[in-house]
């Protein structure tokens, strides 16, 4: 498959980037790892006429323990021993990411802006025609929930739930300056379902930074996919926390794969701090949860399995970060 | 300003300089353009793996890489890793143990297990069956390729 025409541009700054950002506002495309992007573009997917490659932007590279570049490789991630030692969560997910050669292009950056995905979007245009196309291309229909108000695509990313368990934050920069927001402020739950971020235009993630803390946590990803290796996330869940003794002093939970953006369900963990965390508490968050997400039929396993699925899950990765936890 | 389609790069130890258009992919350049055929078109869209080629010694999907970003950079296809006097140990391998039966993910995982082995040069099996998870083979069932990756590690 062959791309249709566009103009590449290669800044090598934040600032000729924004610059770009401003003079082609509404018409552009970011072109990272191109993992994700270049597919959907060969679909004829939203096609724009710019595309700006972030490739030779140094200040979006390279990464440590405190700060993660926007452009850095999922696959120098996972070739860094101590990153992964420190952040389990983080390193069960990087790893999870499609397969070794995605990675290798792959970006954090990307992973967490994602293009939603869904059954009736991932397809050919000749595809997509033959139904009169779908809301978030080229038509004004949802083929998974039957209206015109809202896009129902699912947010597959890995990291961001990872992330989020962490307490990351956002470095993101703009024509208004630079600015940091926790990773989950970076979806928009509440919009029409295709604009998923609260990016402003012409914004752009510059880096995801972590805190001290979140080296103190223990924490896990796990991930549902049909095969092991290349799927995108049925879901996946996140979960971090730290105790004394056996005595919970924080926790925090994610889940991804679900729904049009990744959540955290702080309402369901605050009430276990202070206390051991025992497997009847473990179930009463995990049923919960189960009845929080909604799935809808857009992906290769049913709703009403994912949303089972959830609540296992969320049990696995809670039981898991116990102390004396070994999976 | 430097014309932004002038393409130069190391293809296969050799220099090249052409004009490529923005939107050409490295798969069709190198398959369409220049003739290398040995690269292969599967899925098109990154999951199978058999348009694999060593961008500065690391396997990269061709299919998924815009042309003009590899400027400046080592492109190697599996031309450029078969010895004019026959076949490279890794090949060998493949042929004798039977790893090839249609042939078309062969020259994919030839660049993946290759860029392993340089890297790893005695991997274990479980890391040859993670390092190639990207590289797909419908005849196979996989057991004899990774047989022959891991002969090949013990004549490195």
């Amino acid at each position: 498959m062959h791309l249709d025409p566009f103009e590449l541009h290669r800044p090598e700054s934040v600032d000729e980037t924004l610059e770009l950002a401003r003079r082609y506002a509404g018409s552009f495309d970011y072109l990272a790892g191109g993992t994700d992007l270049l597919p959907n573009y060969k679909m004829h997917l939203n096609l724009r006429p710019h595309l700006i490659a972030l490739e030779d932007v140094g200040e979006l590279r390279g990464h440590s323990l405190d700060r993660i570049g926007a452009m850095t490789r999922l696959a120098d991630l996972e070739r860094d021993p101590e990153f992964l030692r420190s952040y389990p969560a983080i390193a069960e997910a990087v790893r999870e990411v499609a397969t070794p050669l995605v990675r290798a292009s792959g970006t954090l950056g990307g992973n967490l802006f994602l293009e939603t995905r869904c059954f009736f979007f991932n397809q050919s245009y000749f595809w997509r025609q033959s139904l009169g196309f779908c809301m978030k291309a080229d038509g004004d229909q949802c083929h998974v929930v039957p209206q015109k108000e809202k896009c129902y695509a699912t947010f597959s990313g890995d990291l961001a739930p990872a992330l989020m368990v962490l307490d990351a934050e956002a470095e993101i920069r703009g024509p208004g300056g630079a600015r940091r927001v926790p990773i989950g402020e970076l979806y928009d739950g509440a919009g029409d379902g295709i604009r998923r971020t609260r990016l402003a235009p012409g914004e752009l993630l510059v880096a995801v930074h972590l805190p001290a803390s979140a080296r103190r946590r223990r924490s896990t990803y796990r991930k549902l996919r049909v095969r092991p290796s290349f799927d995108f996330p049925e879901l996946g869940v996140a979960a971090a926390g730290r105790w004394e003794g056996d005595r919970l002093e924080e926790l925090s939970l994610a889940a991804g794969g679900l729904e049009t953006y990744p959540r955290r369900f702080d309402a369901l963990t605050s009430p276990l701090l202070g206390a051991p965390l025992t497997d009847t508490k473990i179930e009463e968050v995990a049923s919960k949860l189960r009845g929080l997400v909604r799935p809808v039929h857009n992906t290769f396993l049913a709703p009403d399995y994912r949303k089972k699925m959830a609540g296992v899950f969320t049990r696995r990765a809670l039981a898991g970060i116990r102390p004396g936890a070994t999976a | 300003m430097s014309d932004p389609t002038r393409l130069r790069l190391t293809l296969n130890g050799h220099p090249l300089d052409v004009v490529c258009p923005p939107e050409r992919i490295l798969l069709d350049l190198l398959r369409e353009d220049l003739n290398l055929t040995g690269t292969k078109r599967g899925c098109d869209l990154g999951t199978c793996g058999c348009c694999t080629v060593l961008v500065d010694r690391r396997p990269v999907l061709s299919c998924l890489t815009l042309a003009l970003l590899a400027g400046g950079r080592e492109v190697t296809t599996i031309e450029g890793v078969t010895p004019a006097s026959g076949l490279s140990p890794l090949q060998k391998a493949f042929v004798d143990l039977g790893a090839t039966q249609c042939g078309f993910c062969t020259p994919g995982f030839i660049m993946t297990a290759g860029a392993l082995l340089r890297e790893n040069p005695h991997p274990s099996r479980g890391e040859i069956a993670s390092a190639v998870a990207g590289n797909l083979c419908r005849c196979t069932g996989y057991s004899k390729i990774l047989d022959a990756i891991e002969a090949a590690s013990r004549v490195a």
